[in-house]
């Protein structure tokens, strides 16, 4: 473990040394990717005070939503950028290198590929929509709830590692993944910032059992907003959300495991 | 000595799609792909003892790359067997690693914005290298390549000539009883390729390291190794000495001359005579081991009265076209 954290530093040191080759860039990234997310939140914000709610949930507990999904790619970026830009990693033949190390190939993907600005971006967004939406909903912080609220933190961080394990793994096969990734990703994201209810049953249905973005936020806001909404669904959905992520991903890692014999690597 | 690495009927086969162009081209990609198959590496066999350096050359897609993306366990074969120091390469990947180094001249393992030290002090938490090991053989790679000038720059403000020591400083900061280079001297100037090569050459005499050399560039070959493998369209054209490439094999000889009096109907038994008439260059190629090149001159030299002549051997480098190329046979 403590050799582990070691090579986490290290890799984290020598990505931020890099990235702070260009100063200026590097504090415009973080800001970037600040006010980017936020832009689209403001303006969802000034389009819900015309209606004041949507399927019974209030602006602040929109936000609280919301909050799930940036404080969880935020962490995300920390340890699957690699995992998500995984098509450029082989086709660049970066990947080689990874299997010329003595390390477990996923371990060296997990720990290297911190996106640290971005992930400080999106970080920061998720913290200050909880601080603001929390409160004024009412959550009742205490060691229960704190407990659970991080264990959903990493569930949810795990259910999106799962996601993008299993899209390097199909890589193995197709080399190109990028539609796939926007198709089963990028847009589910974007269902995910509305409650799960306001859609149809076909949506659903993906959200919960095909890319469960429903336990990444959903869920687990449910736990602690306690909407009418939520009948429904079964009432255990609100408490798995850790269970689903480490189900998920180990099945994904189990997945990766079969396809890496399949890798080819790049001509030259 | 001890075989480090022995490789028996190794072969891996590629699976291509066949690509049709067009609309309906496309669609049919989509719906029926058809694929055709390329043997990259068709049954070959050789062994390495440990300590040698052998030189790997063929045209390109020949097989080479991947012969050593196997050796280092990157691809896995699909037939035949690799034993390298013990090792399965493909299957025991993690424990295999750890003693080879692996230099790609076309990929730098080194991070682009940071300096070659910063790299290295990644790689050493890798490799887990131990403290004074770590120190020194940097101590001893800054030396040895001449690196002192440049170690604390970003590399993205280094030649390539530099970049590529640098590169091959961190192949070998874990002390690995194996290295291979592929294509190593690739784009580097003449005086950078120079000190590659002394490097490369000193260190497999000093430290006892089994080397393997993929490259182009014949005179990377003729100034670093004893050992040749050529290979073409995935299988092994040669596989012996240097020496033997150039004596044994090749027995060619070509003369040149420059003549006053036009030739006509020459004609010397077991040559091939060429002659250019705006120049007046009279070529004649001719073996060896059928014809003296005494009998030859002879014969030129009663027919014609001549200005200028000159014999000549060919280099290396016609030796190994004409191997690839099948107008010699080796073996």
């Amino acid at each position: 473990m403590k050799d582990i954290l070691s090579l986490f530093f290290a890799y984290a040191r020598s990505g931020l040394k890099s990235r702070f080759q260009y100063k200026v860039d590097a504090v415009v990234v973080i800001f970037a990717v600040f006010f980017r997310e936020a832009g689209g939140i403001i303006a969802m914000y000034l389009a819900l005070q015309k209606f004041g709610s949507i399927n019974g949930w209030s602006i602040d507990e929109l936000l609280f939503l919301f909050s799930l999904i940036f404080i969880t790619y935020g962490i995300f970026i920390v340890f699957f950028m690699a995992l998500r830009d995984f098509s450029d990693w082989i086709k660049h033949g970066d990947f080689d290198r990874v299997l010329l190390r003595p390390r477990g190939v996923l371990t060296q993907l997990v720990l290297c590929g911190a996106d640290w600005l971005a992930a400080f971006g999106h970080g920061t967004l998720g913290l200050v929509l909880l601080i603001i939406s929390a409160n004024r909903v009412g959550v009742e912080w205490n060691v229960q709830t704190v407990l659970y609220y991080l264990m959903c933190v990493i569930g949810g961080v795990l259910i999106q590692g799962a996601v993008f394990l299993t899209f390097s793994s199909i890589t193995f096969y197709v080399l190109e993944t990028n539609s796939l990734k926007e198709i089963f990703y990028w847009n589910m994201r974007k269902f995910a910032i509305y409650p799960l209810s306001i859609y149809n049953k076909f949506i659903q249905a993906i959200l919960i059992f095909v890319v469960p973005f429903a336990f990444v936020n959903y869920f687990p806001a449910q736990f602690f907003l306690q909407k009418p909404d939520m009948a429904a669904y079964p009432a255990w959905f609100m408490f798995i959300t850790p269970i689903v992520g480490i189900v998920l991903y180990l099945a994904a890692y189990a997945f990766w495991r079969f396809s890496l014999r399949f890798y080819k690597s790049t001509g030259n | 000595m001890e075989t480090m690495i022995s490789v028996e009927d190794l072969s891996k086969t590629f699976k291509i799609q066949r690509r049709s162009t067009g609309f309906a081209g496309a669609v049919k990609n989509i719906f029926h792909p058809t694929y055709e198959y390329k043997k990259a590496v068709d049954g070959i066999s050789f062994s390495i003892k440990e300590g040698e350096m052998v030189g790997f050359i063929g045209p390109n897609g020949a097989g080479k790359s991947t012969t050593v993306k196997m050796l280092s366990g990157i691809l896995h074969p699909d037939g035949g067997s690799i034993n390298v120091a013990g090792y399965i390469p493909h299957k025991q990947r993690k424990e295999y690693v750890a003693n080879i180094g692996v230099v790609f001249g076309q990929k730098s393992q080194i991070s682009w914005d940071l300096s070659p030290l910063d790299s290295y002090e990644v790689i050493k938490h890798i490799y887990r290298i131990p403290e004074k090991l770590y120190k020194d053989n940097l101590e001893r790679y800054t030396e040895l390549l001449d690196m002192k000038d440049f170690i604390d720059r970003p590399v993205r403000q280094l030649s390539l000539g530099q970049r590529m020591r640098a590169d091959i400083a961190a192949a070998l900061l874990h002390s690995p009883k194996i290295v291979f280079f592929d294509e190593p001297t690739i784009g580097i100037d003449v005086v950078g390729k120079d000190k590659i090569r002394k490097f490369i050459k000193t260190l497999n005499e000093t430290d006892n390291i089994t080397m393997i050399f993929t490259t182009h560039d014949m005179q990377d070959i003729e100034q670093t190794c004893q050992r040749l493998i050529i290979i073409d369209d995935g299988k092994k054209l040669y596989d012996g000495s240097l020496e033997n490439v150039k004596t044994d094999c090749v027995s060619t000889r070509i003369i040149e001359a420059e003549v006053e009096n036009m030739p006509s109907g020459l004609d010397i038994e077991n040559t091939q005579i060429t002659h250019d008439e705006s120049t007046g260059k009279l070529t004649v190629m001719f073996d060896t081991d059928k014809i003296s090149t005494s009998d030859v001159m002879t014969a030129l030299m009663s027919t014609h009265s001549i200005k200028d002549i000159s014999i000549k051997e060919p280099g290396i480098d016609s030796v190994i076209r004409d191997i690839y190329e099948g107008r010699i046979k080796v073996g």
